[in-house]
């Protein structure tokens, strides 16, 4: 059982690679992404200090001048998304595929014992295809998800792949209300 | 706030980790880069997920109070990091929950990964 856990940290190390490694060829390396990405960033802090710095004020000149930046902000967010987008589809589905490979392989099989019982909502994750009702069996699905959700963003990070905090922060505008003028 | 010493990408990049390892450990260090003050959180966050998981997994701890001592240990120090420590206004951070969720979810699944594969290497074959 221990041999079968550890080799799921090891397969999700490598696909966190392969998968970074894939985007790199794809998207990051490229000239367009590159430029988008420092466009952002760029424009993201100065947004931000801005924002510090007349947040509270009335002044309708200042005001004007946050909302065209934000304007210029959503579209190059918008247009690095659409960059990302097509290999991230790519991508995603030869991991479907990869997915349901490990998971026929891994099919029925205790990989990890767990040291608590799961809350009945992450159960059908955790016991996913396992014979029997002892809940503390885990299945491979919940730690390759684990596995993936830990070890994916630090290698992310640890290469400097991730989306930096104030563009990420910045970003999340970008999917609520319109701005005024297109009320 | 200035952001004149802001260290330039990958030109010196073994003298700004050596630095960023001596401000992270000297006390009321001055952050003119809120990003490298954020990264120090987030990656200690990270450490301590993996030790408590090494720990609970020696131990070996069962049951829920695992996760809430997990929870607990990583919001204490992290708090007491930030506020008795290097002594920083949160607020410049937008508040402490900005700085407590900063890579809690990431570091919950270290933590969880570890916790359960050292469990389950050392006692897999008990059951609970």
């Amino acid at each position: 059982m221990w041999g079968d856990s550890l080799l799921i940290v090891f397969i999700s190390i490598c696909t966190a690679f392969l998968g970074e490694g894939l985007t790199w060829v794809l998207v990051y390396r490229t000239e367009k992404y590159q430029k988008l990405k420092v466009e952002v960033e760029r424009q993201s802090k100065k947004l931000e200090k801005r924002k510090e710095a007349h947040g509270d004020s009335l002044d309708k000149q200042h005001k004007k001048k946050i909302e065209r930046e934000e304007e210029r902000l959503k579209n190059n967010n918008r247009d690095l998304s659409l960059v990302k987008m097509k290999s991230m589809f790519a991508i995603g589905f030869a991991f479907t595929a990869l997915l349901s490979m490990f998971n026929s392989i891994f099919d029925g099989r205790v990989v990890a014992k767990l040291p608590f019982h799961p809350i009945s909502w992450i159960q059908g994750l955790s016991h996913r295809n396992l014979p029997g009702d002892n809940y503390t069996d885990c299945s491979f699905i919940f730690l390759y998800i684990l596995c993936t959700m830990s070890i994916r963003q630090n290698i992310q990070k640890l290469l400097g792949f991730a989306p930096s905090r104030a563009a990420s922060k910045q970003g999340g505008a970008l999917f609520t209300t319109p701005p005024p003028q297109f009320k | 706030m200035s952001t004149k010493n802001k260290t330039s990408d990958g030109a010196s990049k073994g003298k700004v980790t050596e630095s960023l390892w001596t401000k992270a450990f000297t006390s009321n260090t001055e952050w003119p880069d809120k990003e490298e003050f954020l990264d120090v959180i987030y990656w200690m966050r990270q450490a301590i997920g993996i030790v408590l998981g090494l720990c609970w997994g020696l131990i070996p701890l069962k049951g829920f109070i695992g996760i809430l001592l997990f929870v607990a240990v990583n919001a204490g120090v992290v708090y007491f990091y930030v506020s008795n420590y290097q002594n920083i206004d949160e607020e410049e951070y937008g508040g402490m929950w900005e700085i407590t969720k900063e890579g809690f979810m990431t570091a919950f699944a270290g933590f969880l990964v570890t916790w359960i594969i050292i469990y389950t290497g050392l006692h897999g074959s008990e059951s609970l």
